[in-house]
């Protein structure tokens, strides 16, 4: 089993995947506009909040649009590459079709996190995209490669913790049977994505800011695009994007033992 | 017309028992719902930082605006019914309603109370639980007249959650597949509603111009009148006929689309 097998075994779901948006075109069309119109939200909130103020903890108006921009482009990634294929996973805990991946020749939690893309969701990362490039001039950023690099590999490390959130979440089914309403959680964790790490004090900061990555995952970018190459930060998520990763894997694993299927 | 309303409670009864079923499930939601409160307060707290008013309110109005938000969701607010009615018409299950005396949506319309009794109680656990720390941010206002002119509103509001959740269900009569539709009119419905932020923030246009859309109505019109966000009696007197006219216009709609719908409809099986 090398690096060689997987990616084919990926490219084949991303063309399953394709073709069969291709099928349905309207509901392609219908679910990017919905992605779309849920990122306008996000950006007129920061606009309507800058029409009453100058600054939000420090952050100006286009900062925010720029750390808004990158969580909803991770955010976009993660719904993009595994948000279906998880999502599913645990209607399928629940209904013993789980079966159908542990039967695939190749690593459990692989085959069934990395089935089904959601190429609207891709599509709108580059919407995203441009709402950060868009900041970034508006704000006459000048960043060097070496920040771009940085940047990039900032928001891959986001994308692995949100994703290992998302399977932590998902993997309780093996425990409870119904996680309906779980995903919500995960929704309402990735909203403190979009706020910045200075407005958190006491309580809140030992929770959201150290205890679960989710401010840092976003706010870690984004600063490292407004005030160039930090190499403490980048230890910091690095080290937490391992330790949550492993800890997904762990938790996957223990619950694949506990999954005793379903009979019809 | 009393036999008819015992129908009708006896579906509300049932519609009880079926949502108690899920209390622990809404109990959840109505918790995660409270984190987002957490959200909010950061958010608008850095934002307040300096300003002792944003829009002419402070932030203990502003924080009680996105309180009272949530808990009228619990309240009056349409959680799925556009979802179930919507698989009714398409696993068939709408075609029993067509043979007997039953009309639809009185039906629907009871179930929909029953099960906004059961999450309009619910809440109330969250708040009460969170409530010494909530308490220091609450403000409300004291005046009487609030409640004279916010209980009707408020009960119009519901007739217009439902209504539209009502009118995109019967949307299935057209089109295999409505989540797509449902969810882009929820972003709008969450905008335009005020529960991404009060409406009175908006650009002085386009709040009056929201004024005259349903979804003020909705949400922000009831929450505005108990929080203090609207203070001029006689405008809100104003705003209660046009959301008369909004509620007769959206139950027309259904109606509309009731009829037209069922011509389209095939009943298959038996």
């Amino acid at each position: 089993m090398n690096l060689a097998h997987y990616l084919r075994i990926w490219l084949t779901a991303a063309r399953y995947s394709i073709v069969r948006t291709l099928m349905f075109r309207g509901d392609f069309f219908i679910w990017a506009l919905v992605e779309l119109f849920w990122m306008t939200v996000n950006i007129l909130m920061i606009s309507v909040i800058y029409s009453h103020t100058k600054t939000v903890a420090g952050w100006s108006k286009y900062e925010m649009m720029l750390l808004v921009g990158t969580s909803l482009l991770i955010q976009r990634f993660l719904m993009g590459f595994f948000w279906s294929s998880i999502f599913e996973m645990g209607r399928n805990i629940r209904s013993g079709n789980f079966d159908f991946y542990l039967a695939q020749p190749g690593n459990v939690m692989f085959m069934a996190t990395t089935r089904k893309l959601d190429p609207d969701s891709l599509i709108n990362s580059l919407v995203a995209l441009s709402v950060v490039i868009y900041s970034a001039v508006q704000l006459g950023l000048h960043p060097t490669a070496l920040d771009l690099a940085c940047y990039a590999l900032l928001v891959l490390c986001g994308i692995v913790i949100h994703y290992s959130m998302l399977v932590l979440c998902i993997s309780l089914a093996f425990w409870i049977t119904s996680v309906q309403g779980i995903e919500g959680s995960y929704f309402t964790l990735s909203e403190f994505s979009r706020l910045p790490r200075a407005a958190f004090h006491g309580l809140a900061s030992l929770v959201f800011v150290w205890a679960l990555p989710v401010v840092v995952v976003s706010n870690a970018p984004a600063n490292t695009l407004l005030h160039g190459f930090q190499f403490s930060l980048l230890a910091w998520v690095g080290s937490t994007t391992v330790a949550w990763f492993a800890v997904a894997v762990f938790v996957f694993n223990r619950g694949i033992r506990r999954y005793s299927s379903a009979s019809s | 017309m009393l036999s008819a309303l015992n129908k009708y409670r006896t579906v509300f009864n049932v519609g009880l028992q079926s949502n108690l079923v899920y209390r622990v499930n809404f109990a959840v939601r109505g918790f995660f719902s409270f984190f987002h409160l957490v959200v909010v307060f950061v958010l608008w707290g850095a934002a307040y930082a300096g300003n002792p008013t944003i829009g002419g309110f402070n932030f203990g109005q502003t924080f009680t605006y996105f309180v009272a938000l949530i808990v009228v969701q619990f309240m009056i607010g349409a959680f799925n019914e556009d979802y179930q009615i919507s698989e009714e018409i398409r696993n068939g299950l709408i075609n029993q309603f067509l043979l007997k005396p039953v009309n639809y949506f009185a039906y629907r319309f009871s179930i929909y109370l029953s099960a906004r009794l059961v999450t309009g109680l619910l809440i109330i656990v969250p708040v009460v639980i969170t409530y010494p720390l909530l308490r220091h941010y609450l403000v409300l206002p004291h005046d009487w007249w609030r409640l004279a002119l916010g209980l009707p509103a408020l009960a119009m509001s519901a007739l217009i959650q439902f209504g539209i959740a009502y009118c995109f269900g019967l949307m299935s009569f057209w089109f295999l597949e409505i989540q797509g539709l449902v969810v882009l009119s929820m972003a709008l419905e969450s905008v335009l509603g005020g529960q991404i932020f009060p409406l009175d923030l908006l650009p002085d246009w386009l709040f009056k111009l929201s004024q005259y859309l349903p979804y003020y109505y909705q949400m922000y019109f009831p929450v505005a009148i108990f929080t203090g966000r609207l203070s001029d009696p006689a405008a809100i007197i104003t705003g209660l006929g046009i959301q008369a006219c909004w509620v007769a216009v959206i139950l027309a709609l259904g109606e509309l689309l009731w009829r037209r719908g069922l011509r389209l409809h095939t009943a298959v099986g038996g």
